[in-house]
């Protein structure tokens, strides 16, 4: 069966860095999902452009087709030269991970990856090869992951984790993986355990520091199509092939507006169930529909979907954005299923023009669902997970 | 006796939530909660209205957040012959 990668990851500046040293790159070809983690000798601005050099670099050359040991040939040639240290130099680990569960890996100085199945640590030292490397010593492993797999690269400033502080030696690999093995049991989604640990990192840090930390989750999930049903369409004529559509479409059933919903419930000759729940003062409650897996309101709900996507986006990710994405709102449940439960997501929009949504009277917020579809669809494809339009 | 309210984005920006605070309230200070069942319904296509659309056994009414008590009071009331 062929999986999906949820990619996910999070960083945190040396303290009094403006900068971060450790650059993550995510990239998706066909077939594949490649992603590097970089970190820059020493901090701040030196070592930002050092790892954006490598992980740019590796990550461009493997995306159109080189070798790894091609790019790591590069990377000696072209970094610039250190002028305290007189060494020009990145550490990195490369991943890339295949539809068909293969993972093709290169360590190089960085800690070792972290590979957690089903809550345990998968000890990697037999399919890992010493190998030399445009030069360098780096590791190469081979194995492969399946859906519910966790694969975390983790830069030192995580394993170093309060050394000299709250720890006398930091927190060591064995800990740190130990950790993030049970965790992954509580938190599932990769945005979520990244998170978490690099939260855990600061609190070990006291709050400031001692080096740029960053944490790289990618995680194997079966794919899971979302269907997204969203205004009427232009001719009545088609609601029936619209909603035929939208409900023959595999994976999971999302409507958004009212008179969407209401002619879903025609069609289908099922009954909707509103509730006057309001969980959110500004946003109308959600509904129900037998068979549909979430039913809501549609322009305010989806507004507001894209901004809780946009803060995603903006790396504005700590806890306090997950409880908002835990609300109880219609919004929230969206963005939640977008973000986590999703792997394609499919649009079915209705062009239709709601006559009652042309009354100057009202805010020009109900006049933009499909400003607002195009914005979310942007969203959703710069998440890393591919979008299908269709227009009735 | 069921009451609708619509809930859809445009009644929502004209006050829905408020309406359905009000009458909830309305209908506890009477003690008519066994005879008047409160329920929402997404856009009932009446949006052209200035107030919210509420729904009497199948009649619909424009309500806004103000005239909320004074609806409540000619026409809930006298439909149940209070």
């Amino acid at each position: 069966m062929k999986i999906h990668i949820d990619a996910a990851y999070k960083s945190i500046n040396k303290n009094n860095e403006e900068l971060c040293g450790d650059k993550v790159q995510i990239l998706r070809t066909e077939n594949s999902t490649i992603a590097v983690l970089a970190d820059g000798l020493g901090s701040g601005v030196k070592a930002n452009i050092l790892s954006t050099l490598t992980s740019t670099i590796i990550a461009t050359m493997l995306q159109g087709g080189s070798s790894v040991a091609e790019a790591v040939e590069t990377i000696a040639a072209t970094l610039p030269v250190c002028s305290v240290r007189k060494l020009a130099y990145s550490t990195f680990t490369v991943a890339q991970v295949f539809d068909d569960g293969r993972v093709d890996l290169v360590e190089f100085d960085n800690p070792e990856c972290i590979f957690i199945r089903g809550g345990e640590v998968v000890d990697l030292s037999d399919s890992t090869e010493l190998k030399e490397c445009g030069g360098k010593n780096v590791k190469e492993i081979h194995f492969t992951m399946m859906s519910g797999d966790v694969l975390a690269l983790v830069s030192d400033g995580v394993i170093y984790a309060g050394i000299g502080q709250a720890l006398n030696f930091g927190w060591n690999w064995d800990n740190v993986s130990a950790w993030l093995a049970k965790t992954t049991q509580k938190e599932s989604s990769a945005p979520r355990l990244a998170v978490s640990l690099i939260e855990a990192v600061n609190d070990l840090y006291m709050g400031k520091p001692g080096d740029d930390s960053t944490c790289l989750v990618l995680k194997a999930t079966p794919r899971c199509q979302v269907n997204m049903l969203a205004g009427p369409p232009v001719d009545k004529a088609d609601d029936g092939r619209m909603v035929h559509d939208f409900m023959t479409s595999p994976g999971k059933k999302l409507i958004c507006g009212g008179t969407s919903a209401n002619i879903v419930a025609r069609v289908l000759n099922r009954k909707i169930e509103t509730t006057l729940n309001y969980s959110d003062p500004t946003l109308p409650p959600t509904g129900r529909i037998q068979g549909i897996d979430l039913v809501t309101e549609g322009v305010l709900t989806l507004s507001r979907t894209v901004e809780i996507l946009r803060d995603y986006l903006n790396k504005e990710t700590d806890s306090f954005y997950f409880r908002r994405l835990d609300e109880d709102n219609g919004a929230a449940k969206i963005a939640k299923l977008i973000l986590e439960n999703c792997t394609s997501l499919r649009i079915f929009a209705g062009r239709a023009i709601n006559p009652a949504h042309q009354n100057p009277g009202l805010p020009a917020d109900l006049s933009i669902k499909m400003q607002l579809l195009d914005q979310l669809a942007s969203l959703v494809e710069a998440l890393g997970k591919p979008v299908e339009k269709t227009y009735y | 006796m069921e009451v609708t309210i619509c809930i859809g984005s445009s009644c929502h920006l004209k006050g829905s939530r408020e309406v359905i605070a009000i009458l909830q309230r309305l209908i506890a200070l009477n003690r008519l909660e066994n005879r008047i069942e409160l329920k929402g319904s997404f856009c009932m296509g009446e949006c052209m209205n200035n107030g919210v659309c509420v729904c009497i056994d199948g009649e619909r009414f424009s309500v806004t957040p103000l005239g909320t008590e004074e609806f409540f009071k000619t026409e809930i009331m006298k439909r149940l012959g209070k």
